[in-house]
């Protein structure tokens, strides 16, 4: 017994090396592109945190926020407006070029100073409060920002500022001593970074391979190589399961747990993922113009119902655009958002509501639960008599002057208000860049007292204003903050963590293990 | 003698071996289930009970009673969503079946009148449809111009043209030779009376035989293509449309797949033996032996 048991020890020390760990997973949904600055989907988020670092990381294991040293080792206010940040030595891109503050003042710089539309986006809705970032010396930068800033970590944590190689990519297109939006453009089809995985292969919106990036400065990555391959329908995100070709499967719906766990090989990992699923409602389209009937379209949602029967109440419900790690800051007690048929009845016999009908638009597989939802809903519209219908869109239809209500998500990019809410309905933000969501000088004027308010009361004050904006003229509805589960071999170790956005795969050294 | 006193279907009924009598029988019962689905379905299609999803049907544990077959993932009740489904799935076959025969036939008829290039350019573009796959040529249309039930019926009638072409262009080509016509066009009928009032009568068997036998294959490409999800728009029924959302839900609830599935098949296989009979009965060299 003794001898087997030595024998099989030996095969095994003998056959380890020689097994490189390889998985893969199929994921619902795969981004057209991989560019962390122009990027805030819940689609790309899952892939980012592998290959790139921010100058300031954090513990990822828990939501408070614990700073920890990134691509910068130290920072400190030099003045109330002036950060200064000590980049960390030794630091090489995925290509072989070494990291210095001329990357890091490019990352920044592209971000802050947005010549390319995508980025002038996200720089409107998260970054508006910083004017520049300047190198000081090799090692040495300092980032500028217009007014106080009280989030100066957060903000720097942000995905959207991961540091990517300046000579890299201006040399993609065109002139290699300039930016061009065509270098950006190309860069997200080939992107390098500095994080512990390299992206070997990419083929948009198909597949995305990693391999281990052994030039990575801080823990080595723990497997050798993921490939990612987008599977949309979730029962063959199973089969691939259930026949090896796949060890994890991401956005398991509740329906399907149940499944996981009578099968011996295969388990689920899943939490109340930070992010809300939301109603949004075109505050533009003609026909939704008076406030009342947008007001009846979000009062007439029974979400508790939605959650107990699609989610079997494991998911959130929401009864303000609030969450619960924004700890002083979080606001239950609004209540701006409930479910009261009888109202919404009234509401449209006041508005005069003659029967035209509703669309509202879905994109398939996109969210968890996101056609069933929909059916749902209009069937609750219809029990208030309101004529509805659904568009199955293979895309985006926030942007279309036609979209009258579609589903959405407003993801807690950071445990602040800013960090949701701020960023999606900001004045200039998605929401109204899109031209579904009007802001006033009088929201404006909230706004700022929220964004960069001294006091957490007054802070409070300003956003239960702005909370008291959009129950006035609607454009939104959180509907859950959905249980989101990832399936997996029972040989995988792994499972979200609290302290990511929405959606991460985390593979870095301690967060994966394979047997 | 005997038989002409008889009426005409029970006449038809009573040549009929006791096979084709089921399946007669049966297409009459899908018909009539179809014709009358507001009356026979128990629930209105969109009918949600979210707190009764995924009921098995009679038979098995934790049915729900009241729903024969059961729930579908938003607690719908599934036999109704069935009877509606198989109302619009023989609907939407129908008026494909009809504008494939209007647009098949019209060019048919003017082929073979005409003659020349006509004919040729015609005979060109029915050969080139049957090269070309066409749930590809369906897909392309259907992403263009967006789903809605129009343009499915059009997609739907397109997709069945040439074969009506073809055998009505090749069977008024041999008429037009026979001496009827001739005399017709000796008393100077124009070519749209020869066609209308001299041809077309003859063509009616043949035209019934094909009209069947697409009708199967047009109930499957609708089929594909809601499974596609390029059919109509949910939460309304087809049979197609049920299937390819049910198999989400294969491993948990198997009966939402099923039961339409089932129904597709014995539609599919009632109406190609219903067209076996017709070609049996109308082609003379058959009907002799």
């Amino acid at each position: 017994m003794t001898r087997l048991m030595t024998a099989t020890a030996m095969a095994l020390i003998l056959a380890s090396p020689a097994l490189a760990t390889e998985i893969t997973v199929v994921a619902a949904n795969l981004a057209p592109y991989v560019d962390p600055g122009r990027d805030h989907s819940n689609v790309g988020s899952q892939f980012y945190f592998n290959s790139f670092d921010p100058l300031i990381h954090k513990d990822y294991s828990k939501v408070e926020q614990e700073w920890q040293p990134g691509l910068a080792t130290e920072w400190k206010l030099i003045e109330p407006t002036v950060m200064e940040l000590k980049l960390r030595e030794g630091v090489t891109f995925h290509n072989g070029e070494a990291m210095t503050a001329d990357d890091v003042v490019f990352s920044l710089n592209r971000m802050f100073q947005a010549t390319f539309p995508p980025y002038q986006v996200r720089q409107r809705d998260r970054l508006a409060n910083f004017d520049r970032a300047e190198k000081i010396d090799d090692l040495t930068v300092r980032v500028i920002a217009r007014q106080e800033e009280p989030l100066w970590e957060t903000l720097l944590n942000l995905q959207q500022l991961f540091i990517l190689p300046m000579d890299y990519t201006m040399g993609l297109t065109g002139d290699p001593k300039v930016a061009e939006d065509t270098d950006f453009e190309a860069f997200s089809l080939a992107p390098v970074g500095t994080g512990p995985y390299k992206v070997t292969e990419f083929v948009p919106s198909e597949k995305l391979v990693w391999e281990r990036f052994d030039g990575f400065w801080g823990d080595k990555a723990p497997l050798d190589k993921v490939t990612v391959i987008h599977v949309p329908e979730v029962a063959s995100r199973l089969t691939a399961l259930k026949t090896g070709e796949a060890d994890i499967a991401t956005n398991i719906a509740p329906d399907q747990l149940a499944q996981i766990e009578a099968d011996a090989d295969l388990k689920a990992e899943g939490m109340l993922t930070p992010l809300f699923h939301v109603m949004i409602m075109n505050q533009n389209h003609p026909k939704l113009k008076d406030a009342r009937i947008r007001q009846a379209l979000s009062l007439a949602i029974d979400r508790d119902a939605l959650n107990e029967a699609l989610w079997l109440g494991k998911s959130l419900v929401p009864d303000s655009h609030t969450y619960e790690e924004f700890g002083a800051l979080y606001m239950p007690e609004l209540k701006t958002f409930s479910y009261d048929p009888v109202k919404a009845k009234a509401l449209l016999a006041e508005a005069g509501y003659d029967g035209f009908e509703v669309t509202f638009d879905t994109q398939g597989s996109y969210y968890t639960n996101g056609l069933l939802a929909a059916q749902a809903i209009t069937e609750m519209w219809g029990a208030v008599g309101i004529k509805a219908s659904i568009r199955d869109l293979p895309k985006w239809s926030g942007n279309d002057p036609e979209m009258m209500t579609r589903n959405w998500s407003n993801p807690m990019y950071f445990a602040d208000p800013f960090g949701s809410f701020g960023v999606m309905w900001a004045p200039g933000g998605p929401s109204e860049s899109e031209g579904r969501f009007n802001t006033d000088d009088a929201y404006k004027a909230a706004w700022e007292k929220f964004r960069f308010g001294k006091t957490v009361d007054e802070r409070k004050v300003a956003y239960a204003e702005l909370m008291g904006f959009h129950q006035a003229e609607p454009a939104v509805l959180p509907l859950y903050r959905p249980y989101e589960s990832w399936a997996m071999r029972k040989g995988v170790m792994w499972k979200p963590k609290a302290g990511h956005i929405p959606y991460v795969l985390d593979f870095r050294a301690g967060s994966v293990t394979v047997e | 003698m005997m038989a002409a006193t008889r009426p005409a279907p029970m006449a038809f009924w009573q040549s009929l071996g006791p096979f084709h009598r089921i399946v007669v029988a049966l297409s009459l019962a899908l018909v009539a289930l179809a014709v009358l689905a507001p009356w026979a379905a128990p629930f209105a299609p969109t009918d949600q009970s979210l707190m009764s999803r995924f009921k098995p049907p009679y038979g098995f544990d934790g049915a729900k009673d009241g729903f024969f077959l059961g729930t579908d993932e938003l607690g719908r009740d599934l036999l109704s969503r069935c009877i509606w489904g198989l109302r619009l799935t023989l609907s939407l076959a129908f008026l494909g079946t009809a504008v494939g025969l209007l647009i098949g036939a019209t060019l048919g008829l003017l082929a073979g009148v005409t003659g020349g290039w006509t004919e040729a350019a015609i005979m060109a573009a029915v050969d080139m449809q049957i090269a070309i796959p066409f749930t590809l040529v369906a897909l392309f249309l259907l992403s263009m111009l967006g789903t809605s039930t129009l343009v499915m019926v059009l997609v739907l009638g397109i997709a069945g043209w040439e074969q009506y072409a073809r055998i009505i262009g090749a069977e008024t080509r041999r008429l037009m030779a026979m001496p009827f016509v001739e005399a017709a066009r000796a008393a100077g009928a124009t070519p749209a009376r020869i066609a209308g009032v001299h041809l077309l009568p003859n063509l009616v068997s043949p035209i019934v035989v094909q009209m069947t036998l697409s009708f199967s294959n047009i109930i499957l490409l609708e089929s594909s293509l809601s499974f596609l999800g390029l059919g109509v728009q949910p939460p309304t029924a087809t049979l197609g449309a049920m299937v390819g959302v049910g198999r989400d839900y294969m491993p948990n609830a198997p009966w939402i797949v099923l039961a339409p599935s089932l129904l597709i098949l014995s539609v599919t296989f009632v109406v190609q033996v219903l067209g076996d009979l017709a070609r049996d009965r109308a082609d003379v060299r058959l009907r002799r032996r």
